[in-house]
């Protein structure tokens, strides 16, 4: 056998370790993505498992607790269902009404999403919203209501 | 004006089929008249892409709301450099910047001392082939010069997050490094073509290279920056499949920025070299691709989806294309290859650090695939987050950093063992005396003092390196200390540019491996009066106010803030209300010095008295960009000089430029 065959079985070799511990990281590092619908019909089948979900906020049902620390809220998915999340951590910042919240975490055995990780989307938005949509006195009704009295 | 753009983007689309067709007719008549005519084409591809270019920057600096793009990223209030900036804040000038960029390297590549060389017709017709993607998919799905139906009274304003530095350099640079590439791919493919098995290509392309590889540093450093001073969480980087995409053809030029060095000396591992420039040209569409499509969850948002169609058949176009020319040149490029001579020699520990680098890629675009491939074969999306990169990666970024210690060490075509154990004593000791130090002054988790010592360990070869070449020097010629370092150093400026870009990563590495392993985090809700404790830091809140700036409310915390009980002045975190964006952002407040940074984030409020903040310290982040810049100067040292090896000269000679073609 040539040196050169021999080096490339070595690193072959080399190789074959890698993919192994590459595929035996894996299984623990991953988080199913299951939809808000399929969590809320059947959440007590993805009990135990490490899920991501992803869907609009309703911004009136969000209950903050500045003290202990602690954030509750819902989120839904148009005509599909709706998931109670509870996160203990901060809000993200920009939390409002209709943004898209990632979450991963484990469903409880009463329904609730217990979110390790909230994020909204996004922070680099490569698009601009559609402009005839665009409210130029949304801005200043914001800031009125999030001000500090 | 809206003719202009829409002109110069169909001229883009008519003048680059007709370059192409130019080279094609001139290849088969041998006429130089007609690779003439071609060449004119890439010239006048940059003045329309530059006539396009200019004509948006016009329309954004001066607010022209009747074009969509303008009202779209800009708005009356915006400071000029935003303005501007907005340029590549959407889908369709970014892909227009891309353009502009292509066409001026396509220029600078067949206007260059190797305008007459063989390969040119069949480079530049590979260039225009992407500068005609790109120009054809702003005809077709992104015309930056599209109009608005009814003219806004403002825009709306360019995203909180893009307005800051990072926006003006980031992607500019990303797509220098992105476009860069296509330069060596094209020089690769052209070689092939011509079934010129020699290492011709990979000389001329050395510095385009090189240049790619600098600007994707640059690119990837200044994002990692900008997310750490504009996003809030802390971090630099969280392996986002957007973030990774960037990542991967950086690994895969590394790996090739460094094998191409045995093709020229010893002219071995040319499938591997040809192929390691086709992927990472491949692997910048693929980027593209991920950015806008959509197909993975990301907390980036991407674009229009019908965008990554194009990019997916383009991509595919081009990757067939290549596997074809390949393969059809497989056996003459075995024929002429050379063996490798000894086990233990830089020749193997090279391939090593080849088969290292192109296997970090394959675990990163294996960790940012998976979800698709999981889906496709279980049913279920399963996202592969940061906890599987990070246990991937580590081991193989330590592999890598030790290899980079031993690599410098050991010598071409067979290196003998008890000289290099000879050498490897004082970086050895200076590795085992950065673990006693670490367990000495109590620092704990094994696998980050294991990192740091290895680190140290690569640091110690390098200044064994410098050490031995200026002391070589001094004894030759006699000279003093600075000027036998000067000397040795312009006098090899690829070898010792390459070891200053090592040394910059062995600085990073400090950053990464602190920052990740020793950062501290505390969330609290405090009074106004109230003090939050973290580390040798006491910070004291003591109000909250508001104020307008350029249009927008302003929210401020005042803190002071003292360290380790002495008074270091204040650190004020912010909410800024921008006048056009639905929510508010946050400005981090950082204090930097050279061991930690105070990292305070103003997270919410209850009222003017009740504020809830999240502090972090973390350590040695500042390395990270300070390393980012010892790599840029030391790959431009070893852009600026660095003479072609003697060997590369014997084995170029005699090369003929044939017929008409001759210069």
């Amino acid at each position: 056998m040539s040196k050169n065959k021999k080096i490339v079985m070595g690193l072959g070799l080399a190789a074959v370790a890698f993919v192994i511990m590459m595929f035996s990281t894996m299984p623990s590092a991953g988080s199913k993505e299951i939809t808000i619908a399929d969590l809320s019909k059947n959440g007590s089948k993805y009990e135990g498992d490490y899920i991501m979900t992803q869907g609009l906020l309703n911004k009136e049902s969000v209950k903050w607790d500045a003290d202990k620390l602690e954030l509750r809220f819902e989120l839904y998915e148009e005509g599909q269902g709706t998931l109670q999340i509870f996160h203990k951590g901060i809000k993200p910042d920009n939390f409002s009404e209709d943004v898209i919240v990632l979450v991963e975490g484990f469903i409880q055995k009463d329904g609730v999403f217990e979110a390790e990780k909230v994020q909204t989307k996004c922070p680099t938005k490569y698009e601009g919203e559609d402009m005839e949509n665009y409210d130029t006195e949304m801005h200043k009704e914001i800031y009125k209501n999030d001000k500090p009295e | 004006m809206y003719l202009i753009g829409n002109i110069s983007i169909y001229l883009g689309i008519v003048i680059s089929l007709y370059g192409i067709i130019a080279n094609i007719v001139g290849l088969k008549k041998k006429s130089s008249k007609w690779m003439e005519s071609a060449r004119g084409a890439v010239i006048s591809l940059a003045f329309v892409a530059s006539i396009a270019s200019f004509l948006l920057l016009y329309l954004l600096g001066t607010s022209q709301f009747q074009f969509k793009y303008v009202a779209s990223y800009t708005n009356e209030s915006l400071p000029m450099a935003y303005k501007l900036t907005a340029f590549w804040a959407g889908n369709a000038g970014s892909l227009l910047l891309w353009a502009f960029l292509l066409a001026l390297y396509a220029t600078m590549v067949v206007f260059s001392r190797e305008k007459k060389n063989r390969m040119m017709p069949y480079v530049s017709s590979i260039l225009m082939v992407n500068i005609l993607f790109f120009f054809s998919v702003m005809a077709l799905n992104a015309n930056p010069f599209e109009m608005t139906d009814k003219i806004p009274a403002d825009g709306k304003g360019l995203n909180p997050m893009l307005q800051n530095p990072g926006m003006i350099l980031h992607p500019v640079t990303l797509y220098m490094g992105y476009v860069g590439l296509a330069v060596p791919f094209a020089f690769g493919i052209a070689a092939l073509i011509l079934k010129r098995m020699d290492s011709e290509w990979i000389k001329l392309t050395r510095r385009w290279t090189l240049l790619a590889w600098l600007f994707l540093t640059l690119g990837n450093v200044i994002g990692g920056w900008w997310a750490y001073l504009e996003l809030g969480w802390g971090g630099y980087w969280a392996w986002d499949p957007v973030e990774n995409a960037s990542f991967l053809p950086w690994l895969t030029v590394s790996a090739f920025l460094h094998s191409v060095m045995i093709q020229e000396r010893k002219n071995m591992l040319k499938t591997w070299n040809v192929s390691l420039i086709i992927l990472s040209y491949i692997l910048t569409l693929f980027g593209t691709f991920l950015v806008r499509s959509g197909v993975l969850t990301s907390v980036h948002a991407f674009g229009d989806s019908n965008l990554g169609t194009y990019f997916l058949v383009f991509m595919a176009f081009m990757m067939l294309f290549s596997l074809y020319i390949v393969m059809t040149r497989y056996g003459l490029i075995k024929k002429d290859s050379s063996p490798i001579e000894a086990y233990f020699s830089k020749e193997s520990s090279f391939l090593l650090n080849n088969l290292i680098l192109v296997a970090a890629a394959f675990a990163v675009f294996w960790g940012t695939m998976y979800p698709l491939i999981s889906e496709t074969f279980t049913g279920t999306k399963v996202n592969v987050g940061a906890p599987y990169f990070n246990k991937v990666m580590a081991p193989i970024l330590l592999v890598l950093i030790v290899l980079m210690g031993i690599c410098p060490l050991i010598a071409w075509q067979k290196a003998v063992f008890e000289k290099f154990m000879k050498n490897m004593l004082w970086p050895l000791a200076m590795g085992v005396a950065t673990a006693i130090l670490l367990f000495a002054f109590g620092v704990k988790g094994i696998y980050a003092i294991i990192g740091l010592s290895a680190t140290s360990f690569m640091f110690g070869t390098h200044l064994l390196e410098f050490a031995r070449g200026i002391s070589a020097r001094r004894k030759a010629t006699k000279e003093n200390i600075l000027k036998a370092a000067f000397k040795l150093t312009v006098k090899n400026q690829r070898r010792y540019g390459g070891y200053i870009v090592h040394i910059g990563i062995a600085v990073i590495a400090v950053g990464v491996i602190s920052s990740h392993t020793y950062s501290t985090e505390v969330l609290k809700t405090v009074d106004a009066g109230g003090s939050i404790k973290t580390g040798d830091y006491v910070l004291k809140f003591n109000e909250l106010t508001e104020h307008t700036k350029n249009g927008n409310g302003v929210v401020v915390a005042d803190i002071d803030v003292t360290y380790k009980g002495k008074d270091i002045g204040k650190i004020k975190p912010e909410k800024i209300f921008y006048e056009t964006w639905p929510e508010p952002s946050t400005e981090v407040a950082i204090k930097t010095n050279w061991s930690q940074d105070l990292y305070v984030v103003l997270s919410s409020w209850e009222n003017k008295d009740k504020v809830t903040f999240m502090v972090k310290v973390n350590p040695f982040v500042s390395w990270i960009w300070v390393g980012g810049i010892i790599m840029v100067i030391g790959t431009a040292f070893a852009l600026i000089g660095g003479r072609p090896t003697t060997f590369r000269y014997q084995i170029n000679k005699g090369i003929s430029r044939v017929g008409g073609l001759k210069k």
